[in-house]
């Protein structure tokens, strides 16, 4: 039975960037451990990607930690983009009015090894 | 020498022996053994001890006939002059007896000191003399003096020889007592070692019965002197006491470790509850008995010790108490369940009774919880029935005051964090055990007191916060829909899980400059804040609307409202302005990180709006309206994505299903029930998120 609440998290380094890569479903219940999955990730201060290619839901808490973490990322500095997901996830950036903002995305091919998924 | 002359001799040396196997105290022995010599062998006698430094004591005197008296006291007053010829000095100095069969005045002379000493010789009357030395144990250990005259006797070579044995007899019996006055020497060292020991210390004899205490043992139960222990008739001082085991179980004399040391016994340590029942004053005491065996194996006497262990055991309690209490009252939130279960720990350790009493709403204290019985106990002299009178009375002064009493058989603290005026009291009494409190149960009580006060105000707080979010979700609902001409509206609300946890999705309907203005939001976050922002924009959204009509700006002022806030705080809204011209009815609908509305015509629904960011996120945005027109029967479907984003078995509920659901929906009331349905139906699982959905339907115009 498929239900709220399963959310696998990696963290990788590639070069001076971080990748945060998720599977499952990001939503009220594990918005949290995504969270600390990107503090963790912020640490270097290289650039932070959040991987949202195995998602297979997201809800506004996890649009409310993309946008936290772009605005964090405009303040100090540094630059954070996601690797878009699936249409269901995108659809969700369509409806915040963020699918036309090109520096919120990043193409996974552009950072080597990273395109290889896990 | 008759025959009844020689029994009398006789008896008199049996009773000398008996006298020397008392081993009684030395100036009662002398005094005894004179009474056997005079009148029996002798009108006048002395006995003296020379001890084993060569000092020479003249122990005892008696003299027979009329002015015997000062006779004795003359003679007890006389040291013989040393370097005598005859008589006394001669003994001592030569260690053999010496027999004067005639005495002159010129021999009392020769030994006499002085004229006075003289004159008191000559009184003696005396006609003949003996002195023996008394010999023990190798030595000269003093000496007997005795003469006849009064009683017309004379002394013969035959009495000189009696005497020698007389005075071995002496000598052994002296002996006796010299060394019964060394062991009653050390009985007295013994018994001020124990008078200044800081341990109680009780003596009993074979028979039980009390024949030593020291004043820590008086102390200890309370006695005013040590006499009132050894005095005390058999189970008398028992009577004076409430003695339970650890277990509270009630324990009689025979209990006590130093009565089964009497029967026979090797008793362990016993820890008792000693409560005197007078002043009702505790102590924890930890009786150890041991018993003593004389040279042949009896039982001669048991050695109790009593340790007072108040302290030790007080603390022990005390932390015992707190920690459990601390457990029970950080145990639930629901106040009144944390302070019973204080209370009836309270009355486990520390008191018979234990109540707490609160302010209520009215500002009058209420019972809140209570344990143990009220049964009625005598007060005691001098002691108000504290207890059994007005309690509401005494906690009322309690808390008016903020001052802790302490009165005999009751505690009353106050409820209060430090600096803050009282709460409420904690009211400790004791009934049937008849104890009283002291000042380690005060403070005690005081931090139990304080505990309980921290437990209540952390209750109240969240109770406070759980309320406030409930309250602001109540209000954040439209107890009713408006009528509004021309339309029909129906609504929908789910609040998603636990009850405290207040959920942010709001929906709102009301009339602004024109039209009528018809929201719902959904607010990141839960609890209170998420209440409280979910607050801030429905209020925001009203005040703004009313005041501008307009959907777009209406929404510009909650963006710079929610942009006022520290950190970010995310709210989507879609919103739409019902207008009405000339029986032409349309909606102006804008969205904001919200998806998009469903306009149904003829049963078919169509997503309307242009996506855009969310309130709160940006300095500004581009919100922009999309107007349908709303023909007779049209629906106007809003809702927040707890629909969509509802958990299924497979799958989330989804766009496509809502889709499919309100196809065919005839009306605003249909297109709710709808998706209620569907959603019901659909779900697995605890529903993770609030659910608001607003229909709006164009009623066939009527002119």
């Amino acid at each position: 039975m498929r239900r709220a609440g399963h959310l696998n998290l990696r963290l990788r380094r590639i070069g001076d960037a971080s990748v945060v890569s998720a599977r499952g479903d990001i939503d009220l219940s594990t918005v949290a451990q995504a969270a600390e999955a990107m503090d963790a990730a912020r640490a270097d201060r290289g650039p932070v990607f959040l991987d949202l290619r195995e998602v297979g839901f997201m809800d506004t808490s996890g649009l409310r930690l993309i946008i936290e973490e772009q605005q964090r990322a405009a303040a100090h500095g540094y630059r954070f983009a996601v690797f878009p997901g699936s249409p269901k996830v995108q659809r969700l950036f369509e409806i915040a009015g963020l699918a036309g903002d090109e520096g919120l995305f990043a193409d996974p091919s552009t950072l080597p090894a990273a395109g290889e998924g896990d | 020498m008759s025959a009844s002359h020689e029994q009398n001799r006789f008896v008199l040396l049996a009773s000398i022996d008996e006298v020397a196997d008392r081993g009684v105290l030395l100036g009662e022995t002398v005094a005894r053994l004179l009474e056997f010599v005079v009148p029996a062998f002798a009108d006048v006698a002395t006995l003296d001890t020379i001890s084993h430094e060569g000092v020479f004591r003249r122990v005892g005197s008696r003299v027979e006939g009329p002015g015997r008296e000062e006779l004795e006291k003359g003679l007890l007053r006389r040291r013989p002059i040393p370097e005598g010829p005859v008589g006394l000095p001669a003994a001592l100095a030569t260690g053999e007896s010496q027999l004067v069969e005639r005495v002159t005045d010129e021999h009392l002379r020769a030994i006499a000191a002085d004229e006075a000493d003289f004159q008191l010789l000559r009184a003696l009357e005396l006609r003949s003399v003996l002195d023996v030395p008394l010999l023990a144990r190798g030595r000269i250990v003093g000496a007997l003096a005795c003469g006849v005259g009064t009683s017309g006797r004379d002394y013969g070579p035959e009495d000189l020889r009696f005497a020698e044995v007389l005075s071995a007899r002496l000598a052994l019996a002296l002996d006796n007592a010299g060394l019964s006055a060394a062991l009653s020497g050390l009985e007295q060292r013994l018994e001020i070692t124990l008078t200044n020991l800081a341990e109680a210390v009780i003596v009993r004899d074979a028979a039980g019965s009390m024949v030593f205490a020291n004043p820590a043992a008086a102390r200890l139960l309370g006695l005013t002197s040590v006499e009132e222990i050894t005095t005390a008739a058999p189970g008398a001082l028992m009577a004076l006491y409430d003695v339970f085991d650890e277990e509270g179980r009630r324990l009689s004399l025979t209990d006590l470790p130093s009565m089964l040391a009497v029967r026979g016994e090797r008793p362990g340590p016993l820890l008792v509850n000693n409560i005197i029942r007078a002043t009702g004053e505790q102590r924890w005491l930890l009786h150890k008995a041991t018993p003593v065996f004389d040279a042949s194996g009896a039982l001669s006497m048991v050695i109790s010790v009593i340790e007072d262990l108040t302290e030790v055991k007080r603390a022990e309690r005390a932390q015992r108490l707190l920690a459990e209490a601390g457990q029970a009252l950080s145990a639930s939130l629901d106040y009144h369940q944390s302070l019973q279960r204080m209370a009836e720990l309270a009355v486990s350790g520390l008191a018979d009774r234990c109540q707490v009493l609160m302010r209520g709403g009215n500002g009058e204290l209420e019972e809140v919880a209570v344990a143990g019985a009220k049964v009625a106990a005598e007060p005691r002299a001098g002691e108000t029935d504290e207890v059994h009178g007005d309690e509401l009375a005494v906690a009322a002064e309690v808390v008016q005051s903020d001052e802790a009493r302490l009165a005999g058989r009751v505690i009353v603290v106050p409820l209060a964090l430090v600096g803050q005026p009282p709460i409420g009291a904690l009211f400790l009494g004791m009934t049937e055990s008849g104890r009283t409190f002291d000042k380690g149960d005060l403070s005690l009580a005081r931090e139990l007191g304080r505990r309980a006060a921290i437990a209540v105000e952390n209750a109240r707080l969240y109770a406070e916060r759980s309320m406030i979010a409930s309250t602001l979700q109540r209000s954040l609902l439209p107890p009713e829909l408006p009528e509004i001409r021309g339309f029909r509206l129906a609504g929908l609300y789910v609040a998603a899980g636990e009850q405290n946890e207040v959920g942010g999705d709001f929906y709102d309907a009301f009339e602004v400059q024109g039209g009528w203005m018809v929201v719902v939001g959904d607010v990141a976050g839960r609890g209170a804040e998420a209440a409280a922002l979910t607050s801030l924009s429905r209020y925001t959204l009203r005040t703004a609307g009313k005041l501008l009509g307009d959907p777009v700006a209406t929404l510009e002022q909650l963006n710079a409202a929610l942009r006022e806030r520290p950190g970010l705080s995310l709210v989507s809204v879609c919103c739409a302005v019902l207008r009405e011209t000339g029986g032409d009815a349309t909606a102006d609908v804008v969205l904001a990180g919200h998806p998009p509305a469903f306009h149904v015509r003829a049963g078919n629904p169509e997503p309307v709006g242009l996506f855009a960011p969310f309130l709160g996120a940006y300095a500004s945005g581009e919100w922009t309206p999309v107007t349908v027109h709303l023909g007779p029967g049209d629906q106007l479907v809003l809702y927040t994505d707890g629909v969509i984003d509802t958990v299924g078995e497979e799958e989330r509920f989804g766009e496509e299903r809502l889709v499919a659901t309100l196809h065919g929906a005839s009306g605003a009331t249909d297109a709710v029930a709808r998706i209620e349905a569907a959603v019901r139906d659909f779900a697995r699982g605890t529903q993770a998120d609030d659910i608001a959905v607003i229909a709006v339907e164009r009623l066939l115009a009527r002119r």
